[in-house]
């Protein structure tokens, strides 16, 4: 098979020892920021962007490494909502409800085992999924033209904005609100200057990573202010982490089903792995029908959300590097740094960057064990970094910020501009705006504005372009059905997809 | 703000009829809409150089703005709950020692302001300055070893050392 001897070459970069080690430092990382509440993936991989910069890593070490942030965090996610039935991240919201009961029956060991499998087994059979999907996605996608881009792109925004805030309206605001700072500069086009009043440090734009940092991290420490200086919560005790083949047994079928459907789930645009996560709860919650004991801590209930979510997690990078549109905020980032390090991700990507894409898919098999290793034996130790008290770790995080922000441009005007949209992402959260769609819109903006010219300038400003070809037409048809999502995956799901939708803008 | 009426309102089951700073989130939108639209009319250019040229994505989004804004202020969603005044007195602390950081930084260098912001932050958060102090200079210590000596990448040192 063509896609396994590539597979073999992805290896021969991903084993090579700084990709290993980095693969490692990235699962880690993701490990941590999935176990502690509040900081999540997006944070984290905002963090290390300038700092990769600086380094100057390669495109395809660079990617390993924020990959390995966003997958890690899936598995590091289940670990506090077993033992606190508090979700690390917005995907593990499902796990708590049963994993969390395991644990009050004394079964929490086995609730980490599983989730720990459970993850494994979803991070590696969609690793197969986006081998051979992909290249598929590419081929499919390279006769795109400007006008199936635009339509592309108004397709991840509106599935993005309408999944992640519970209101479309709402969802408008902050889409609308990431386009305009995209605006902000120099306009490529013209060089006509946007929106600068004057400033020179505002020419060159906005820089995500600044504006990101900001909306989440900022914003995150603020609500956190707000809550006081709680948190320092104990774990409930768990036991030992071993699971017996009978458990394994009666949650291996639910694994598989959820690997499958999460990475459909992760591959479209907006959904991502927490409505991945509910879809696959309540999917085998009707599958077990009157046998489970679902909400009172049936294992299935833990592996089915775990497995999705890992699996949804791999399956959104597809979108983000063979179309070059990613469908939520964490790959809208990646996609910012791959372009910031001279990749365009697209349909051609795996043609010009076969480094670069089955090297990554190589690592993530790697990284997947590795994450097995730190999550069965080793569990112990993300523990205790559940007792670190809050008083140091939001200044911690602060001044990592702080640093990151001031290495994008070595300057103060961007500690600034990242405070003010601490400011702004706080009054956001509070108000139900949801967050990711800002960052979409920020990075993708450019992008769209400059396919929508480029679409109209080869038409001679003729408008019906846009809508000429069957693949535009069907993707304006799906940006509308977006529309309508929200309502059927609450009627499909029995569980409160407000919540979900809600806790949604931070994955 | 909101007031807590309203809350127990809904848990009542009666709906509540939108108080006036229930609609101050949506006006917030149409006036940043227009503000948005109204710029973007600068945005000449001398010739034409493709048919949309660089005002359509601003008018775009004035368009998005003012309409989400318009359903916003017409229909608000009640029930965000502000903080006490305890806490937005830390929070206003907080984003001010943030602000204060970009001043000083250039001057103190990264090492001092960065002691300062984070034991400041530390104390928000409450902890102890026995504590607090010592950790937010180790953490300094500590993330300028990694940049400056590992990564190689400049932090400032300070102006006022520098003479």
């Amino acid at each position: 098979m063509d896609a396994l001897s590539h597979l073999v070459g992805g290896f021969a970069v991903a084993l090579q020892p700084l990709n290993l080690g980095l693969a490692f430092v990235g699962v880690l990382v993701g490990q941590l920021v999935g176990v502690l509440p509040g900081i999540g993936p997006i944070n984290a991989i905002a963090i290390l962007i300038p700092l990769i910069f600086a380094t100057g890593l390669s495109p395809e070490s660079a990617l390993i490494l924020l990959a390995g942030i966003y997958y890690g965090s899936q598995y590091g996610g289940s670990i506090s909502a077993i033992l606190l039935n508090v979700p690390g991240e917005a995907s593990a919201v499902v796990t708590a409800i049963d994993g969390h009961a395991m644990t009050r029956a004394g079964r929490g060991g086995p609730a980490l085992a599983i989730a720990a499998i459970a993850s494994f087994v979803g991070g590696t059979l969609s690793v197969f999924g986006l081998v051979l999907l992909a290249p598929l996605l590419a081929e499919w996608a390279i006769g795109f033209g400007p006008a199936e881009y635009f339509a592309l792109m108004v397709f991840a925004f509106s599935a993005l904005s309408t999944l992640s805030g519970g209101s479309v309206a709402r969802g408008l605001a902050s889409t609308a609100l990431g386009l305009w700072l995209a605006t902000v500069g120099l306009d490529p086009h013209s060089a006509v200057p946007r929106y600068t009043f004057g400033q020179i440090q505002l020419l060159d734009g906005m820089d995500f990573v600044v504006v990101t940092i900001g909306l989440f991290a900022v914003s995150e420490v603020l609500q956190l202010l707000e809550e006081g200086g709680a948190g320092d919560a104990a774990a409930l005790a768990y036991g030992r982490v071993r699971i017996s083949l009978k458990d394994l047994r009666d949650s291996m079928a639910a694994m598989l089903r959820s690997a499958g459907l999460g990475f459909l789930v992760g591959v479209l645009p907006g959904a991502g792995s927490t409505i991945a996560a509910f879809l696959a709860y309540s999917t085998e919650k009707r599958v077990a029908g009157l046998s489970g004991r679902f909400g009172q801590g049936d294992i299935r209930g833990v592996a089915a959300p775990e497995s999705a979510n890992n699996a949804a997690a791999t399956g959104a990078m597809i979108p983000m590097l063979t179309l070059g549109v990613p469908g939520s905020g964490t790959t809208a980032v990646m996609l910012g740094a791959l372009l910031g390090l001279g990749v365009t991700p697209g349909p051609l990507l795996i043609e010009q960057e076969p480094d670069l894409f089955w090297g990554l898919a190589a690592s993530m098999y790697v990284g997947n064990v590795f994450l097995l290793l730190l999550n069965l034996p080793l569990v112990g130790v993300f523990i205790r970094a559940l007792s670190l008290p809050r008083w140091f770790l939001m200044p911690g995080v602060t001044a990592l910020a702080f640093v990151s922000v001031y290495a994008v441009n070595g300057s103060a005007f961007d500690l600034a501009l990242m405070t003010l949209f601490g400011v702004v992402g706080y009054a956001m959260r509070k108000l139900g705006f949801p967050l990711a769609p800002v960052v979409l819109g920020l990075v993708l903006g450019p992008l769209m504005e400059k396919n929508l010219r480029r679409a109209l300038a080869l038409s001679g400003g003729e408008w019906r372009v846009l809508f000429d070809s069957p693949i535009a037409i069907a993707l304006w048809v799906l940006a509308l059905a977006s529309l309508a999502a929200p309502v059927a995956i609450r009627r499909i799901t029995d569980l409160k997809a407000s919540d979900a939708a809600t806790d949604a803008t931070s994955s | 703000m909101t007031s807590r009426e309203d809350v127990a309102a809904t848990a009542n089951g009666e709906k509540p009829s939108p108080e006036w700073p229930e609609r101050i989130p949506g006006a917030v939108l149409v006036v940043l809409g227009v503000a948005a639209g109204l710029e973007a009319t600068t945005f000449d250019v001398a010739f034409l150089s493709d048919p949309v040229g660089p005002k359509a994505l601003p008018y775009l989004v004035a368009v998005a703005l003012i309409l989400s804004g318009i359903h916003q202020a017409l229909r608000p969603d009640p029930g965000t709950r502000w903080p006490e005044r305890a806490a937005l007195v830390r929070m206003g602390l907080a984003s001010s020692a943030f602000l204060g950081y970009t001043l000083v930084l250039p001057w103190l260098g990264f090492l001092l302001s960065t002691t300062l912001v984070v034991a400041a932050l530390s104390h928000l958060f409450f902890a102890v300055p026995r504590r607090g102090v010592p950790a937010a200079a180790g953490l300094a210590f500590a993330l300028w070893l990694l940049f400056v000596w590992v990564l190689a990448l400049p932090l400032p040192v300070g102006r006022l050392w520098m003479r």
